[in-house]
């Protein structure tokens, strides 16, 4: 009815569908909930941390639609209809990605908190730079926090990673894996 | 609240910009705009912002994300994320470098995935880059309600820290700027103990125009001028408008600007040491300029 007044229903439940790692998922949320805490506590992705929850730290990042987001900013609804990737999505069951590899080989992680966040941050700069340079490394893994300071380890892992991309190692079976 | 949400609120989701100017005219005084959310939810997540409805301006996106040429403008839709206007034809004209420097100076490429141009003035915060950059280009910024749009000068939008000219059935839907002549240039510069994903003791932006050597046109922008918002050094302009470009004509201007600017002190830097940085930085932004305007990057 023309000139009627908005109505707007308090905390309704709404269904939202997200494409999360290939497969399709439909999920209740509320409109105050966050797409950190439905992909950690409503789908089970507990790759995704949050660290600071406020867009500091970048242990929550994931790609939605292709794009680097922290997962902490940004409201699941908002995510309706998109295409979400988390670490776990990163190789088929029992392999591991390059990048996940390379940060294995070259010892670039300590604790392992910030670790799931500079691995997909890390897919997010291969997918724009095949063959980053340190500045291009710096530039795009800057907001992710490294409590431990494996800073230079990381330079190293995704150098490793360019490597074994170039030569066409994409998927390690978990196996091929030390440690 | 850990973990769980933020804080409980509603959100409206506008179907077209009539209809979130239409929920906004009802509604105004209760709603808070959500552009990227880089600021307002992180308010909100500390407590210091409580949302009770929030229109969320993102599905605007398909009628406000732009940056184009028209009419002898240059004009960026309020829902333009920074990291589309450094994919956009700005980066590549060397009379808008200072964009460049606004996107590698610019948080983190999360942050830009999702921080708007709206969203940047809205924060009406001194550490707002975007802000800075747009006050040196004589930015104006449209607000649109239900019952029409007006135009208000950028250096015009800030009334106190996070206080902006707005009333509440009104939103910044496109900010614009004349292009500008063909023999000027931009810079923005920031400094902090480190490079990546700092505020910025200090932000300083510049625009300048030269003729030969003479500053044919010149506007100088700061985080803080005095005010808890970003704004001009007009007297540090005014001096420097058709003398001759040399050092020596920059270390006359710092006299100027010494006794136009206030700063504050606080933990982070002592006002001294900000003004000290201000000099510098505007130095250096000069210089970059005449640079840039001379073929370099
Ligand atoms: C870790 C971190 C680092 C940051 N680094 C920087 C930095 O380096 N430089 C910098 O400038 N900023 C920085 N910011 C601040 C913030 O990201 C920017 O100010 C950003 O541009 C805000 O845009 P947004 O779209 O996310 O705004 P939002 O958070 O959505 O909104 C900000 C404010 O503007 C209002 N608003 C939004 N859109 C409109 C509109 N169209 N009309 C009217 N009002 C509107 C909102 O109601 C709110 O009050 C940083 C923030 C974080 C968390
Ligand atoms: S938890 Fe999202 S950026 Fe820190
Ligand atoms: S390895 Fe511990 S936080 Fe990075």
């Amino acid at each position: 009815m023309a000139g009627s007044e908005t109505v707007i229903q308090e905390y309704p439940d709404i269904a939202i569908r997200l494409n999360v790692n290939g497969r399709d998922y439909v999920v209740t949320v509320k409109p105050y909930e966050r797409l950190i805490d439905v992909l950690r506590y409503k789908l089970g992705f507990t790759s995704v941390k949050e660290g600071c929850g406020r867009g500091e730290c970048g242990a929550c990042v994931v790609l939605m639609d292709g794009k680097l987001v922290p997962s902490c900013l940004v409201l699941a609804i908002r995510a309706n209809g998109s295409k979400i990737v988390t670490l776990e999505g990163l190789a088929p069951e029992g392999k591991l990605h390059a990048i996940q590899k390379a940060f294995l080989d070259t010892l670039g992680v300590q604790c392992g908190f910030c670790f799931p966040g500079v691995i997909i941050a890390t897919k997010y700069l291969l997918d724009r730079v095949s063959d980053p340079s340190d500045e291009d490394i710096k530039n795009y893994l800057e907001g992710q926090l490294c409590r431990c300071g494996s800073y230079l380890r990381f330079i190293k892992a995704v150098k490793l990673a360019v490597k074994y991309i170039k030569e066409g190692k994409i998927y390690f079976d978990l196996k091929e894996v030390k440690g | 609240m850990r973990g769980w949400g933020i804080q409980r609120f509603n959100v409206y989701i506008p179907s077209s910009l009539e209809d979130a100017l239409k929920v906004l005219s009802e509604k105004g005084s209760e709603v808070t705009l959500l552009a990227g959310g880089t600021d307002v939810l992180v308010l909100a997540r500390t407590n210091i912002v409580k949302l009770k409805l929030v229109l969320d301006l993102w599905p605007l996106r398909k009628e406000l994300s732009y940056v184009k040429k028209e009419d002898g403008y240059i004009k960026i839709g309020a829902l333009t994320t920074i990291d589309e206007i450094y994919n956009s034809f700005l980066t590549k004209d060397r009379r808008y470098y200072g964009f460049h420097d606004l996107y590698w100076n610019f948080g983190t490429p999360y942050l830009r995935n999702l921080a708007t141009a709206g969203g940047n003035i809205g924060t009406a915060h001194p550490l707002s880059d975007l802000s800075i950059l747009l006050l040196t280009l004589g930015a104006e910024v449209k607000l649109t309600s239900i019952s029409g749009e007006r135009w208000v000068p950028l250096e015009k939008m800030f009334l106190d820290i996070r206080r902006l000219n707005r009333r509440p059935d009104e939103m910044i839907t496109e900010i614009r700027f004349r292009e500008t002549p063909e023999n000027s240039s931009t810079a923005l510069m920031k400094l902090d103990r480190r490079k990546g994903h700092a505020m910025g003791y200090i932000v300083t932006a510049a625009y300048m125009a030269l003729e030969g050597d003479t500053i044919a046109n010149v506007r100088i922008a700061f985080d803080s001028t005095g005010k808890p918002y970003p704004g001009r050094a007009y007297k540090t302009e005014e001096f420097l408008r058709g003398k001759e470009l040399s050092l020596e004509t920059i270390r006359e201007a710092y006299n100027v600007l010494e006794k136009e600017m206030t700063r504050i002190s606080d933990y982070r830097a002592p006002a001294e040491y900000r003004v000290d940085l201000s000099k510098v930085l505007m130095k250096r932004c000069l210089l970059l300029i005449k640079s840039r305007i001379e073929g370099g990057v």
